[in-house]
């Protein structure tokens, strides 16, 4: 303040760098199966999903979360990084982070996590087992029953997600791979 | 200067109704650090009593049976028709195997040959010397549905639900158990203050299955089972 001399220019704020493409597109919002969607088949990806709809088969994204949210029905098995379940799930649960069932879900299943969370109010028949992160190929709970409702085989071809651009893809007898 | 106010809610003023548990303490005491332990327990799936159980590497069983009978038509209640019930609502791998049994107050809810049948079913997965938790109604009268059994800290249990009584209560004693879990003898019980008698039970090691046997109830059990393996999961 006391040494500013009047002739010294006024230096503008540099230029913040703008957001790259690339940031962008790692926020894009996560794929959806929709409330009238219903796959019969397997189900993999690259990219978090919700599932709004109803899926036959087996769900995995071991690197993502898979979120049922209260409309959703599933009967599958569920592999991913975070799984989430507000709606209805008939099959076993191996995640390699958190399990969470919120008060809202029916739930028929084994949960296989280091973190598994269940809301008061839930419906819920099955183990808890918080072992450590389970092996990629070990399948869920192996010294335990299955649901009283196993998840059905694969039928006819899959119906195809409600998210374009998504990189989820559906597997049945044919397949249906989202670019 | 709250109390000054007068703005406490109820649930301030007032804990949940608990009381201490020596044979939750026993249960929890038997579990080793660090040992895979697996429980099974017939309540409702609560976050507390799972997260309570995980945190001491236990792998829990949730059974809700109360609420999974409820649901099934009355035809399917029937006494011969339980052993398949219990089939299909609890279904048992073969190698699956209990070192606890937490039935909180289930068998106050279930007639004496529920409780036999659901007994002969688990009974042969449940291993040698596995402890059970049982709490029975002295009461002429219980609430409509079993109360929420929370794990409070290791020798403390708190609960809530219905406190109307409503309906009668089978008032099982340690003789009836010893009737209805031939597998398990009563090893402790403790009459506490609201009414309910806590049961310690352990399961034996041969004669009481024979002893079911006799009585027919094992009728229904898994067949092919190796009955007294012995170890920790």
């Amino acid at each position: 303040m006391w040494n500013k001399r009047e002739d010294e220019p006024v230096r503008p704020p540099a230029p913040q760098a703008a957001p790259s493409p690339v940031g962008v597109a790692v926020r894009r919002e996560p794929a959806a199966i929709g409330p009238s969607i219903s796959i019969v088949g397997d189900v993999t990806g690259e990219e978090d999903l919700t599932i709004l709809g109803k899926v036959q088969g087996k769900v995995e994204l071991p690197q993502h979360s898979v979120t049922v949210g209260e409309s959703g029905r599933v009967d599958a098995d569920i592999r991913a990084k975070i799984v989430s379940v507000a709606g209805e799930v008939h099959g076993n649960l191996l995640a390699g982070e958190q399990i969470l069932i919120r008060k809202t879900a029916t739930m028929l299943g084994n949960l296989t996590a280091p973190r598994v969370g269940l809301e008061d109010g839930c419906r819920f028949r099955g183990t808890v087992d918080m072992e450590t992160p389970p092996d990629k190929g070990r399948p869920a709970a192996p010294a335990t029953a299955r649901a009283p409702v196993p998840s059905k085989p694969a039928g006819p071809a899959g119906q195809p997600t409600d998210s374009p651009g998504s990189g989820v893809t559906a597997k049945p007898e044919g397949s249906l791979t989202r670019p | 200067m709250r109390w000054f106010s007068g703005s406490r809610t109820p649930a301030e003023v007032a804990p949940p109704p608990g009381h201490r548990s020596p044979a939750l303490k026993a249960i929890l005491d038997d579990i080793s650090p660090g040992s895979r332990v697996a429980v099974l327990d017939l309540g409702p799936p609560l976050a507390g009593n799972i997260k309570m159980l995980s945190a001491l590497s236990c792998r829990v069983r949730i059974a809700d049976l109360h609420r999974s009978l409820s649901a099934e038509p009355v035809e399917s209640r029937r006494p011969e028709a339980m052993g398949a019930l219990y089939e299909r609502l609890l279904p048992l791998a073969p190698d699956e195997r209990f070192d606890a049994l937490l039935a909180w107050d289930t068998f106050d809810y279930l007639r004496p040959d529920q409780v036999s049948s659901l007994m002969a079913w688990l009974t042969p997965a449940c291993r040698e010397e596995a402890l059970a938790l049982v709490l029975a109604s002295t009461r002429p009268q219980i609430p409509t549905r079993p109360l929420h059994y929370r794990i409070v800290d290791r020798e403390s249990l708190a609960y809530d639900g219905p406190s109307e009584p409503v309906r009668p209560c089978p008032r099982y004693g340690p003789h009836d158990l010893a009737r209805l879990m031939p597998g398990f003898s009563v090893r402790r019980s403790l009459l506490l203050r609201s009414g309910t008698q806590e049961f310690l039970l352990a399961r034996r090691a041969d004669e009481g299955a024979a002893r079911g046997q006799e009585a027919g109830v094992a009728a229904s059990a898994p067949a092919g089972r190796s009955w007294f393996r012995r170890g920790r999961l």
